[in-house]
């Protein structure tokens, strides 16, 4: 095994092969427990090795070793120490040692963090024969520097106060005294449980299990040197008496004694009179049985005890904390209690307290098997709330409070004070996530509530996992809940309170620095703008544009029309907001009117403000360069889609004021002008297809709106408009053109339909159609966009089927002449198309042969 | 908060996230904070032949500050409404004293 560096001294218990001779004999009730903690580190280690250590370096291939002089130089040394016994030029040991200081750091490190699994099957009867020096025979041995605090902790405890009044000046002297003091009166000696156990054997072997580990507590730590070797007795003593304390009560001795923190090797001197003090001290009893009250006590509290403690005591806590010794820290207080609570348990389970293990003797087969079945639940109880609790004590009561304010102040800033925040600066905030999740019906019904009761929630949080399914609802927990909410009302208060600090300009440097929180993170720089330096700027870039583009709009007409459009825009929103504020519907008239009257007030004025953003009212300056602001408003996509957003808005005056001057310039429209078909087929650009296709989808349904409510004066007056002033020929040759006078005519023959005009109005309307007609009758060969096969002419046919609806017979002949051959090649040409295709253009074209009163299946 | 609004929309939608390095990684959006870190579950790398030590990684966490760019599926994203919340956006800012 030295093959590979290691020091086979060091898994102590490894050394021993025969460290479970009978062990495994009878039923072992901690089996499935040992592997956690039954065992030690060491013997844990031991069995891997041994049990892991399958022989496989013995299967090597010897045999055609000859070569490996000639291969590795004639170094002899490495099939030597197979076969020959190592030379003296081969320090191995000595090499080793050094390796195995640090390996011993390690297991003292790993025993630290793993002193529960206590070492307990070590012991076993192999134990009566060593002589504590056992190690020693093994000339490298090196004894564990570092004394098994585990022990420590025990001694210090056993002997308590009263070692604390003793001057270390005895401690050297003590280990001679010890064996005199020795026989425990309620010890057994290890002798006599050797004896115990000779006597009956078989019955015995699943006690003996308990009885080793109980000493095995104290006598696995074989490189407690010499002193403690020295007096087998003094081992055997020692066996059981301190076992029964409580790690609190260990700790709270140790931290009531005024012992200065001791490093290793003071420790280690110290320990010695530890180890006899107890049994000097024992005939007096009182600390024992000071100590065994206590563990009764403590008994039925003690499953959660070790890490409730540290949770909640945190003055305990940190009074065990204070004194610790700089550099071997103590282990963590719970991994004593298993120990203890072999015996302690018992008392809450109507067992017997068993402190010795000849108690256990003593005991009935059946009761013992309780006993030993109840101490197997309570080790891996204790196991697992050990393995829960392995971290706890990391951080002092302190640290965590510190931590807590951190967080809960980065809460605090990050929502800003959220109790005087009003739920629309959360909502602008957040107003896109809050907006989208709520249309998508998401799973909040109220946007503001999670935010503005962000530190409850939180609070809530916490509190729903201290109060737990019913387990820790003690008078701790409760407190520990008030002493957070008082933390929070605190941070709430503080971050109120503390002015907002949230730039630092040192001086000569040319930005801020800013703090980040959680809402803002931090901008790097924060540069002051200097506004004079924006005018120039701005100007200049004007003066270069204009000198780019002469032909398009400046660059000033350009800015100043999307500032219009965003004036629009913020004073849309403000009112959207404000529709929002509605006040709730009062109890009584009174309130109504004082209430809705102030909203009513706003609203109107905010309406004002946003008629006059959108301009429509600017004069019309009639051949000017200048585009008429509100279509220039609606020559921009955002202008177009704010339309259905103000129609709805506005009232029905305005609304016909907004048509009409759409109307009124119809002719220059971007989304007539910019489509218009050239001279060699040209198509119009993707952007201008664009345009006419939001025009129809934003700007189009407001009006058709405004229009199917609209009387027919209006109609004949909008129809009226466009006749006498648009330039049919650009108007007829649009989409957006056609779909509106389909609009006017299509409305004009429903309300002849349904609503029996009078006479006048309706000759009136017969007299302009008939103008109307005569305007466009020239037109209709050219009002086809592209050729018969691009399929994009729905709307042409809606505009025809709307035109010889109103039409008198004589001018649907006129209307069946001019558009006759564009039927009758799209019927041919339907004839080629896949049978849907077909179908739709077929019902297009029908759309125009109804009206007149014809149909695509006559032509057939 | 623009940001972090909008990508807060996002969670659960499939994104490619470009890094600064041109990596690009493509996965559906998970959380995003402040900072605009982002998590991604069932990630994919786009050049799975360039870089063949991602392939079997699962998820990730980007720390915000190495993103170059994010990918939006378009159909997830409301223009108008971010249209608004960018001028609430920018009219807070404008009204936020400096």
């Amino acid at each position: 095994m030295s093959f590979f560096g290691f020091d086979p001294a060091i898994p102590r218990g490894g050394g021993h092969p025969d460290k479970a001779p009978g062990f495994g004999a009878a039923p072992d009730p901690f089996a499935g427990i040992s592997q956690h903690q039954g065992t030690g580190y060491e013997d844990e280690d031991a069995i891997d090795f041994d049990d892991t250590y399958d022989g496989l370096g013995d299967q090597l291939d010897e045999t055609n070793d000859d070569l490996n002089d000639a291969t590795f130089g004639g170094i002899e040394a490495t099939t030597s120490t197979l076969s020959k016994p190592v030379g003296k030029d081969f320090d191995f040991h000595g090499q080793t040692a050094k390796v195995s200081n640090v390996i011993n750091e390690e297991q003292f490190r790993y025993n630290r963090q793993h002193v529960s699994r206590k070492p307990q099957n070590l012991m076993k009867q192999t134990r009566p024969f060593k002589t504590g020096y056992e190690a020693y025979e093994n000339p490298d041995y090196i004894p564990d520097l570092q004394v098994d605090v585990s022990s420590k902790g025990q001694t210090r405890t056993a002997s308590g106060n009263v070692q604390a009044s003793q001057s270390s000046s005895i401690l050297s002297a003590v280990p001679q005294a010890a064996p005199a003091a020795a026989p425990a009166r309620k010890m057994m000696s290890l002798e006599e449980v050797e004896t115990a156990m000779r006597a009956q054997p078989k019955k015995s072997a699943s006690v003996l299990t308990t009885q080793g580990r109980q000493q095995s507590q104290t006598m696995t730590y074989p490189n407690i040197p010499s002193a403690h070797a020295q007096h087998p007795l003094n081992v055997q003593s020692q066996s059981s008496a301190p076992v029964n304390l409580p790690p609190q009560q260990l700790s709270y001795q140790r931290a009531s004694q005024n012992r200065v923190p001791l490093i290793p090797q003071q420790v280690l001197q110290a320990e010695l009179p530890g180890q006899s003090v107890p049994n000097t001290a024992r005939p007096g009893d009182a600390p024992q049985a000071q100590q065994r009250s206590q563990m009764i006590q403590q008994s039925s509290s003690q499953e959660s005890a070790p890490h409730r403690q540290i949770l909640q005591n945190p003055k305990r806590q940190s009074a065990q904390l204070a004194p610790r010794p700089p550099e071997p820290p103590l282990p963590p207080p719970q991994q004593q209690p298993r120990v203890f609570t072999t015996g302690a348990m018992g008392a809450s389970q109507q067992l017997p307290i068993i402190t010795h293990p000849q108690q256990l003797m003593q005991l009935s087969e059946e009761d013992r098997n309780a006993f030993l079945l109840e101490d197997a639940k309570r080790a891996k109880r204790n196991h697992k709330i050990y393995m829960l609790s392995r971290n706890n004590g990391l951080m002092t009561p302190q640290d965590k409070n510190f931590i807590t304010r951190i967080q809960l102040q980065q809460l605090m800033t990050a929502t800003g004070n959220t109790v005087e925040q009003d739920p629309d600066a959360v909502l602008s905030e957040d107003f896109y996530y809050q907006v989208t999740s709520q249309i998508r019906g998401g799973a909040r019904q109220n946007p503001q509530q999670p935010l503005s009761n962000f530190a409850q929630t939180y609070l809530f949080q916490t509190g729903s996992r201290h109060g737990g399914p019913g387990r820790r609802q003690n008078r701790g927990g409760d407190n520990h809940m008030q002493r957070m909410e008082m933390q929070v009302q605190r941070a709430v208060e503080a971050a109120k309170a503390k002015p907002k600090n949230k730039q630092l300009v040192i001086e000569g440097s040319l930005g801020k620095i800013s703090f980040s929180n959680a809402k803002t993170p931090k901008p790097l720089l924060n540069i002051k703008r200097n506004d004079s330096h924006d005018r120039p700027q701005s100007a200049g870039r004007q003066a270069t544009s204009r000198k780019v583009l002469p032909a398009k709009l400046s660059i000033s007409g350009r800015k100043s029309i999307l500032r219009n459009i965003e004036a629009v825009y913020s004073t849309l929103m403000k009112m959207e907001d404000h529709e929002r504020r509605l006040p709730a519907a009062p109890a009584n008239e009174e309130q109504m009117s004082v209430a809705h009257h102030a909203w009513q007030e706003v609203m109107e004025s905010l309406g004002q403000k946003l008629w006059d953003d959108l301009k429509v009212m600017d004069p019309i300056v009639e051949e000017s360069s200048i585009l008429h602001p509100f279509i220039a408003f609606l020559s921009y996509p955002k202008g177009k889609k704010a339309i259905p957003r103000i129609f709805r808005l506005l009232d029905e005056e305005k609304r016909l004021t907004i048509l009409t001057m759409i109307v009124v310039h119809l002719n220059i429209l971007d989304v007539i002008q910019n489509v218009q078909p050239g001279a060699s087929g040209f198509r119009p650009s993707l952007v201008a297809r664009e345009e006419v296709e939001l025009f129809s989808q934003t700007v189009m349904p407001s009006l058709f709106a405004y229009v199917n409510e609209a009387p027919l004066q209006i109609v004949i007056g909008l129809l009226g408009l466009i006749v006498s002033r648009a330039d049919m020929q650009v108007v007829l040759r649009t989409k957006v053109g056609l779909n509106i006078l389909t609009m006017l005519l299509s409305r004009a023959e429903l309300v002849k339909q349904s609503q029996n005009p009078s006479d006048q109005e309706w000759n009136q309307w017969v007299n302009l159609y008939n103008r109307f007609f005569d305007v466009i009758e020239p037109m209709l060969g050219i009002i086809f966009p592209g050729s018969v096969h691009d399929g994009q002419e729905m709307y042409v046919w809606q505009f025809l089927a709307a035109t010889g609806i109103g039409a008198n017979p004589d001018q649907q002949q006129r209307l069946v002449v001019a558009v006759k051959d564009r039927v009758m090649e799209t019927v041919v040409q339907s004839k080629t198309l896949p049978p849907d295709m077909a179908s739709q253009r077929l019902a297009d074209v029908n759309l125009f042969m109804r009206a007149i009163g014809l149909d695509v299946d006559l032509l057939g | 908060m623009l940001f972090f609004s909008f990508f807060k929309t996002l969670v659960d939608q499939e994104v490619v996230v470009e890094l600064k390095n041109d990596i690009s990684i493509k996965g559906t959006l998970k959380s995003v904070d402040q900072y605009l870190n982002i998590k991604l579950d069932d990630i994919g790398v786009l050049e799975e032949v360039r870089y063949p030590h991602m392939s079997s990684v699962k998820n990730v966490f980007i720390r915000g500050s190495v993103v170059r760019y994010v990918h939006l599926p378009a159909a997830a994203v409301d223009t108008a409404l971010l249209e608004d919340a960018t001028r609430r956006e920018a009219e807070q800012q404008a009204t936020k004293p400096r």
